[in-house]
C-alpha cells in the first residue's frame, strides 16, 4: 500500500449535535471529506458507498455498539482493510489495549477537542502499519 | 445391661467429657441425643423385664399358692411387690431423667434456631449492602457516560466557536467564551475524576503494566500540562540528571498523576517561578518527585492531604479550581502499581509531592529497545 493523505473519513455517531461538531471539525477545521452515519446498522452500507479511508466510530451507540460495527465491517471483503478509530469516554489502558486487539488504530476519548481532532486522526493514519 | 447400652453410655461420657474440655454446642447436643437413645433403650429393657416379672411372680403363685386369698399368697404377694419396688424407682429416675433431658433439646433447638435466624439476617444485610453497592457503581458509570454525550456537544461547539471567530470578538465576549470553554474541560475532568474513583472504590482500577522507561513519561507529562501553567506565568522543568531507568508501569496513569502533581504545584506557584520535576534512584526503587515554591501545605491540613474531596481551604477551590480528588486517586494509582506517594515540606519554602515507584537502571540497555 502506498503511503497517501487523510482524505476521507466516515463519522457513525448516533447524537445530533456530536454529528456537527465532529464533522465541523474534521472538515471545516481539518480539510477532510467527512460524511456521516447516525445509525450502527447503516455504517457497513454507507462505508460501502462512501469508500473512506478511515472510519471514526463511537463505542456506545443505542442499536449497536460500535465493536459489534467493527466486526461487521471486519467480516466485509471491501471494508476489512478500513482503519477504524473508535471514539469513547476515556477509556482504560487496558480496555484500550482491548479496542486496539480487535483491530482498531486508537480511541479518541470525548469529549474531543475540535482544534485538534484531524490532526490525531492524521497522526494515527499515518502511524499505522500497512 | 445390654451392650447396645453399654455402648451408649460409652459415648454418651465421651461426648460429655468433650463438651467439658471444648465447649461447644455440638458435643452437648450430641450428649444429648446419646443420653435420650440410652433412656429410652433403659426404658425398653425396663418394660420388658417387669412384664417378665410379674408374669414370673404371676406364675410362682399359682404354683405356691393356688387359693389366692391363702396366707402364703398374701406373704409372698408382699415379698415379690417389695422385691420389684427397686425396678419401679428406677423406671421413675428413668423418666424424669427423659423428661429433663427433653426440656434440654427444646432449649437447645432454640438456641440453635436463634443463632440460625440471627446469621439469615446478618446474609440479608450483606446482600442488601452489596446491592447498593452495585447500583451505586452502576449509577455513576452510567452518569459519566451520559454527561459525557451533551458535554462532548458544548465543548466542541465552544472550541470550534473559539478557534473560528473568537480573535475578531469583542474583548468581553472573547473573555467570557474562554470561561465557558475552559470550564467544559473541567466539568470533564471532573467526570474523569468521579468515574476513576467510583473504580477504585469498586476495585476495577485496572492497569496495564509494561517495562518502560520513565525518562520519556516525565518530559511527555511535562510537555501536556505546559499550556495549563503557561498562562499561570509558571515554568515547568525537568531538574537535575535523571538517570536512564526502567519502570514497570501504566504509562498512561503515571502521566496521570503527574498532571495531578504539576497542575497542583503550578496552581499554588508564584507567578515567574519554576516548577521542577526530577527522578532519582532509591535502592531498587526510583523516586519521581515535583518540587513548588508555593506558600506550603498548612500543618493542620497535612493528614487530609490524601482524601477525596479534601482541599487545604474552599476558597482555593473556587480561586485555583479542582475537583479534591486529584491526590487521592493519585494515591490509589501509585498504590495500585506497588509504589508509594508522599509529601514534605522544602527547607527553603514550598512543598516537594513525590512518588517512588518499582524500578531498575537501564544498563545494559534492554535490546527490545522499549
Amino acid at each position: 500500500m502506498t503511503r497517501r493523505a487523510l482524505h476521507r473519513v466516515l463519522v457513525v455517531e448516533d447524537d445530533p449535535d456530536i454529528q456537527v461538531v465532529a464533522s465541523l471539525a474534521l472538515s471545516d477545521v481539518g480539510g477532510l471529506v467527512v460524511e456521516v452515519c447516525g445509525c450502527a446498522r447503516e455504517a457497513r452500507e454507507a462505508a460501502r458507498s462512501f469508500r473512506p479511508d478511515l472510519i471514526l466510530l463511537d463505542v456506545m451507540m443505542p442499536d449497536m455498539d460500535g465493536i459489534a460495527v467493527l466486526e461487521g465491517l471486519r467480516e466485509d471483503e471491501g471494508l476489512a482493510a478500513t482503519p477504524v478509530v473508535f471514539m469513547t469516554a476515556r477509556a482504560q489502558s487496558h480496555e484500550i489495549a482491548r479496542y486496539r486487539a480487535l483491530g482498531s488504530l486508537g480511541v479518541v476519548a470525548k469529549p474531543f477537542d475540535p482544534e485538534t481532532l484531524a490532526e490525531t486522526l492524521r497522526g494515527l493514519w499515518e502511524g499505522r502499519d500497512s | 445391661m445390654t451392650t447396645a447400652l453399654k455402648d451408649l453410655t460409652g459415648e454418651y461420657a465421651a461426648a460429655l467429657r468433650e463438651y467439658l474440655e471444648e465447649g461447644g454446642e455440638s458435643p452437648l447436643f450430641r450428649a444429648y441425643q446419646i443420653g435420650r437413645d440410652a433412656v429410652s433403650a433403659g426404658l425398653g429393657v425396663l418394660e420388658v423385664a417387669a412384664l417378665h416379672q410379674e408374669a414370673l411372680v404371676g406364675d410362682l403363685l399359682r404354683l405356691l399358692a393356688p387359693d389366692e386369698s391363702s396366707l402364703v399368697a398374701r406373704r409372698a404377694s408382699e415379698f415379690f411387690a417389695e422385691a420389684l419396688a427397686p425396678f419401679e424407682v428406677s423406671r421413675q429416675g428413668f423418666l424424669e431423667a427423659n423428661s429433663v433431658l427433653r426440656d434440654l433439646n427444646r432449649e437447645l433447638e432454640r438456641r440453635r434456631e436463634e443463632a440460625l435466624e440471627a446469621y439469615r439476617a446478618a446474609q440479608d444485610k450483606l446482600d442488601e449492602r452489596r446491592r447498593m453497592e452495585a447500583l451505586k457503581d452502576e449509577l455513576i458509570s452510567l452518569v459519566g457516560h451520559e454527561l459525557r454525550t451533551p458535554l462532548t456537544s458544548i465543548h466542541g461547539a465552544l472550541g470550534l466557536i473559539r478557534g473560528k471567530v473568537g480573535p475578531q470578538l469583542p474583548e468581553d465576549a472573547r473573555r467570557l467564551l474562554d470561561i465557558a470553554h475552559r470550564n467544559s474541560r473541567r466539568l470533564a475532568r471532573l467526570l474523569d475524576n468521579v468515574l476513576d474513583l467510583q473504580r477504585i472504590e469498586s476495585g476495577t482500577l485496572a492497569f496495564d503494566v509494561r517495562s518502560q522507561g520513565l525518562l520519556p513519561l516525565l518530559e511527555q507529562a511535562i510537555e501536556a500540562n505546559q499550556p495549563y501553567a503557561e498562562p499561570l506565568g509558571v515554568t515547568l522543568a525537568l531538574g537535575g540528571d535523571p538517570p536512564d531507568v526502567q519502570v514497570k508501569v501504566d504509562g498512561d496513569r503515571v502521566i496521570q498523576v503527574l498532571t495531578n502533581l504539576l497542575s497542583n504545584a503550578a496552581k499554588f506557584s508564584p507567578p515567574r517561578e519554576t516548577v521542577t520535576v526530577s527522578a532519582a534512584l532509591r535502592g531498587a526503587e526510583v523516586r519521581v518527585s515535583v518540587a513548588d515554591r508555593g506558600p506550603g501545605i498548612p500543618e493542620g491540613f497535612r493528614s487530609r492531604v490524601f482524601q477525596r474531596f479534601a482541599q487545604a481551604d474552599s476558597s482555593t477551590t473556587r480561586a485555583r479550581g479542582g475537583t479534591g480528588l486529584g491526590l487521592c486517586i493519585s494515591k490509589a494509582i501509585v498504590e495500585g502499581m506497588g509504589g508509594r506517594i508522599g509529601f514534605e515540606a522544602r527547607p527553603e519554602g514550598g512543598t516537594v509531592f513525590f512518588f517512588d515507584l518499582p524500578g531498575r537502571a537501564a544498563v545494559p540497555p534492554p535490546e527490545d529497545g522499549a
